[in-house]
C-alpha cells in the first residue's frame, strides 16, 4: 500500500504529447479511475507509472521512493491488462505463481498465497488448467490473482473488463469493489467506461488530451464538472449545452433567457457563455412543484420519444424544427434541442407542444471561450441565495 | 484430363462410358471421393518416400556389398535381369571396420560439436537481434534488416580467402593504406575457426526466422511478464522464446543440419584432413578413400552412421517444426 504522485509528467511521442505535464496525487489505499476518450492519454500514463514506458520529463513517486527511472519490476505495482496476457504456456498456478517464482521464494510460502489468492477470486480446483481451457472470466480472474499474489503496493488495471461479456463485466465489478474493500490496496484502474468509473472508484480523474481535467469523488465530477469536457463526459445520455451571451442580470440565449444574479461569476456583460442542464434537471410545466428554483418557462416541441423502460427520453426542439438524425448526444449539443428525461408514466407525445422549465440549482455555466464552469446552479435573483462560485469545487482543477 | 472427361461423357452419353460412370460417381459420391483422394494421398506418399529413400537404400546396398564386388559385381537382378542396385553378399562388418580404419567417431564428434555451440551462439544472437527487430520501434531499422540479410547473400567462398589468411594469424591490414589493424590469433585448426564464419554465415536466416516469430507475440505478454518480475531479457526467455518454440527449433534444427553437413570451410580450416585438427564428417568420409583405393562400401557406411545422430535430432524436433513452418498466428 502506497501513495502514488505523479509530478510534471509528460510523455511525448514523435508527433503527438500522449501525457501533458500530469500532476496527480493518489492516496494511500484509494480507488482511482483514470477515464476520458480514447487516446486521451490514460492508458499512457498508467504505463508510466508501471514502469512500462518512461515518461519524457517528471517524476513518479510510489510510496516514498522515486521510481521515474526504476524497471516495473522493482516498483511494487501489479498490472492487469485489457487483454487479461495469461502466458498460454503456462498452467493457471505457474501463471499466478510466476512473479514469485521469479522472486524466489520458497516452495511453502509460493504455495500458501497462490491458495490465498486464488480462494480470493474462486478460483480453487483449477490451478491445474491451461489459460484456453477457461471461460473469459475465469481467465480474468487468473490475471487478478496474479497481481494480488504479489502484495504490490498499487494495483494497475488497464480496461480489465473491456474484453468481457456484458453481464460478466458487471459481476466482475462487483467483485473487484469487494476485492478493493478486501485488500485495502491503492487501485489505480484505467476505464473508458464511465459507468465503471461511476460506480467503483473513490475518486475519478477525468482526462482529455493528455491533460487532466478534474479529479474529484464521482458525484463531485457528476454534480460540479470542472469544465465543459468533463460536464460533456460525465453523465449519459450527455448534458444539454446551450451557447448564450451574459447580460446584466441573466444570460440570454437563441432560444430563452434565464435570469440570475451575475455578478460574483468574475466575467462580464457581453461575454460568452455556455449553460449546460443535464437531462433530468429538464421539468415540464406541469410537474413544476417537484422543482424547489424553476426557471423561466420555456416552449418547445416534442420531437422523438425514447422510452428506455425507467424513463423516458424525450428530443426537445426549441423552434420547431426536427432532428431526427441525431443521436442523443448529438442533440444534447445543438443549440435548437434539448434532451430531457422524465418519468415513464408521463403522459407524453411526439410532436406535442410543452412547456418546460428548468432546475436553477442544476444549471451549470461555463466560459464558452476557456471551457472552465463559472457556477454550478443559479438561483434567482428574488430568492437572494448567491451561487457558489466555480471556486468552491476547485483546487485540483486545470 | 477435365475436357478428356467431358468428351468422353459427351460422345457417349447415352450408354455411359467406364471413365464417365467414374467421375459422376467421384462427383456425385462422398466416399468414393474419399477413396480418390486417399488413393491420390497414397501415389504423392510413395513418390517422395521413394525419392527421399532409396539413396539411403543404395547406401545400405553399398554398405552391405564387400568393396571388390562393388566395381567388379553383376547388378543385374537374379531373374527379371535388370540392373537394379541389391546386396551383392551380406558383410555387415563395414560398419565395425569405419571405425578399425580411422577414428571415424572422432570426426562425428568434431560436426556434432561444431554444429552444436553455432547453433546456441545463433540462437542467442539472433534471438536479441529478433526480439530487437521485431518488437522495438526504431530509426533505420529497415536499412538496418536489409544489410543483415545481404550477409546471406554472398557467396560463403568470397569470405574464404581474408578469413583463412586472418585465423592463420597474420596481421589484418587495411589494403592500399597498409595500415596493421589488429594481430588475430591463430585459429587454424581450432572450432573456432569454423563456429565463427558459421556463426555469421547462417545467423541471418535465423534473424530473419525469429523476428517473424517473436514479432507475432502480443505486447501485453511481455508487459505483464516486466511487470511480473522479469526485465526485457527475461521476458525474452522465459516468455517469448517458449511461445515461439516452433520458430526456434526451426531455426535451431536448419542451423545444425548445415552446419553438420559442412565441409568447405572446415576442409580449408582445418589444416590436415585428421580428427585433432577439428576435420568434419565429410572430411571423414573422404577419407576412406587415398590415392590408390577406394572403400565404397565403407564410405557408404559410415554416411548411414553420420546420419543417425542428424536422425534423432529431425525426429525429436520433427513436430515442433512442421508447426513451425506452417505457423499461423499465435492466440493470446
Amino acid at each position: 500500500m502506497a501513495r502514488v504522485s505523479l509530478s510534471n509528467v509528460t510523455k511525448r511521442y514523435d508527433d503527438v504529447v500522449a501525457v501533458d505535464d500530469m500532476n496527480l496525487e493518489i492516496e494511500d489505499g484509494e480507488f482511482v479511475c483514470f477515464v476520458g476518450p480514447s487516446g486521451c492519454g490514460k492508458s499512457t500514463t498508467m504505463e508510466t507509472i508501471a514502469g512500462l514506458t518512461k515518461p519524457t520529463d517528471g517524476t513518479i513517486r510510489i510510496g516514498d521512493a522515486d521510481v521515474t527511472n526504476l524497471p516495473p519490476k522493482d516498483r511494487g505495482v501489479s498490472m492487469v491488462f485489457q487483454n487479461i496476457a495469461l502466458f498460454p504456456h503456462m498452467d493457471v498456478y505457474e501463471n499466478i505463481s510466476f512473479g514469485l517464482r521469479l522472486r524466489k521464494y520458497d516452495q511453502d510460502e509460493i504455495d500458501r498465497r497462490v491458495d490465498n489468492a486464488s480462494e480470493i477470486v474462486q478460483l480453487e480446483g483449477m490451478l491445474d488448467r491451461e489459460p484456453n481451457e477457461l471461460s473469459g472470466g475465469q481467465q480474468q480472474r487468473v490475471a487478478i490473482a496474479r497481481a494480488i499474489v504479489r502484495n504490490p503496493d498499487v494495483f494497475l488495471m488497464d480496461e480489465p473488463l473491456a474484453n468481457l461479456d456484458a453481464k460478466l463485466r458487471v459481476h466482475m465489478r462487483t467483485e473487484l469493489q469487494r476485492l478493493h474493500k478486501q485488500l485495502d490496496t491503492t487501485i489505480i484502474y484505467v476505464t473508458h467506461d464511465q459507468a465503471e468509473a461511476m460506480t467503483m472508484s473513490d475518486r475519478i480523474a477525468v482526462l482529455n488530451a493528455g491533460q487532466l481535467q478534474q479529479i474529484d469523488p464521482p458525484l463531485v465530477c457528476y454534480n460540479e464538472p470542472a469544465n465543459l469536457f468533463v460536464a460533456g463526459f460525465i453523465g449519459s445520455p450527455s448534458m444539454n449545452f446551450t451557447d448564450g451571451e451574459l447580460v446584466d442580470g441573466g444570460i440570454t440565449t437563441e432560444h430563452f433567457d434565464i435570469e440570475f444574479d451575475t455578478t460574483e461569476l468574475g466575467v462580464g456583460p457581453g461575454d460568452e457563455i455556455t449553460a449546460g442542464v443535464r437531462p433530468e434537471d429538464i421539468y415540464l410545466t406541469r410537474n413544476e412543484d417537484e422543482v424547489d428554483y424553476p426557471s423561466e418557462v420555456i416552449e418547445a416541441t416534442t420531437d422523438v420519444l425514447e422510452p428506455m423502460g425507467d424513463e423516458i427520453f424525450v428530443y426537445l426542439s426549441l423552434d420547431g424544427t426536427s432532428g431526427s438524425s441525431m443521436t442523443s448526444d448529438e442533440a444534447a449539443g445543438a443549440a435548437n434541442q434539448l434532451l430531457m428525461s422524465v418519468d415513464p408514466d408521463t403522459e407524453i407525445e411526439e410532436d406535442e407542444s410543452v412547456s418546460i422549465v428548468l432546475d436553477r440549482s442544476k444549471v451549470h455555466l461555463f466560459d464558452t471561450a476557456s471551457g472552465d464552469a463559472l457556477a454550478h446552479g443559479i438561483i434567482d435573483l428574488s430568492e437572494a441565495e448567491r451561487t457558489r462560485a466555480a471556486a468552491e469545487s476547485g483546487g485540483q482543477h486545470e | 484430363m477435365a475436357t478428356t472427361t467431358e468428351q468422353q461423357s459427351d460422345s457417349s452419353d447415352s450408354e455411359n462410358g467406364i471413365l464417365a460412370q467414374w467421375t459422376q460417381g467421384v462427383i456425385g459420391d462422398d466416399e468414393k471421393r474419399s477413396r480418390l483422394y486417399r488413393a491420390l494421398f497414397y501415389v504423392a506418399c510413395g513418390f517422395f518416400l521413394v525419392t527421399t529413400l532409396f539413396p539411403f537404400y543404395w547406401l545400405l546396398v553399398l554398405a552391405l556389398t564387400p568393396n571388390s564386388q562393388i566395381l567388379t559385381g553383376d547388378w543385374s537382378l537374379p531373374v527379371i535381369g535388370l540392373e537394379f542396385p541389391h546386396p551383392q553378399g551380406f558383410n555387415p562388418q563395414a560398419f565395425v571396420e569405419v571405425f578399425q580404419q580411422i577414428p571415424f567417431h572422432l570426426y562425428v564428434f568434431n560436426s556434432f560439436v561444431l554444429a552444436t555451440i553455432t547453433t546456441i551462439i545463433v540462437l542467442l544472437v539472433a534471438s536479441l537481434a529478433g526480439y530487437v527487430f521485431g518488437r522495438l520501434e526504431f530509426p533505420g531499422k529497415g536499412p538496418l534488416m536489409l544489410a543483415v540479410l545481404m550477409v546471406s547473400y554472398f557467396p560463403p567462398a568470397a569470405f574464404l580467402i581474408p578469413l583463412f589468411d586472418a585465423f592463420l594469424g597474420n596481421a589484418v591490414v587495411i589494403p592500399f593504406l597498409g595500415i596493421e589493424l589488429f594481430q588475430p590469433p591463430r585459429l587454424v585448426n581450432t572450432p573456432g575457426s569454423m563456429i565463427l564464419p558459421f556463426s555469421a554465415l547462417f545467423m541471418p536466416l535465423a534473424i530473419f526466422i525469429l523476428t517473424t516469430f517473436y514479432a507475432q507475440i502480443p505486447d501485453g505478454l511481455e508487459d505483464a511478464a516486466r511487470v511480473e518480475g522479469t526485465t526485457r531479457l527475461g521476458a525474452l526467455f522465459r516468455v517469448i522464446m517458449p511461445l515461439s518454440a516452433p520458430g526456434v527449433a526451426t531455426a535451431a534444427v536448419l542451423t545444425f543440419i548445415a552446419v553438420y553437413n559442412e565441409y568447405f570451410f572446415s576442409s580449408i580450416m582445418a589444416l590436415e584432413n585428421v580428427p585433432e585438427n577439428w576435420s568434419p564428417l565429410v572430411g571423414g568420409i573422404l577419407s576412406y578413400q587415398d590415392q590408390y583405393t577406394t572403400d565404397f562400401n565403407l564410405m557408404a557406411a559410415a554416411s548411414i552412421v553420420g546420419v543417425i545422430p542428424i536422425l534423432i535430432l529431425v525426429v525429436v524436433a520433427q513436430e515442433r517444426i512442421v508447426s513451425g513452418l506452417t505457423a499461423g498466428g499465435l492466440k493470446e
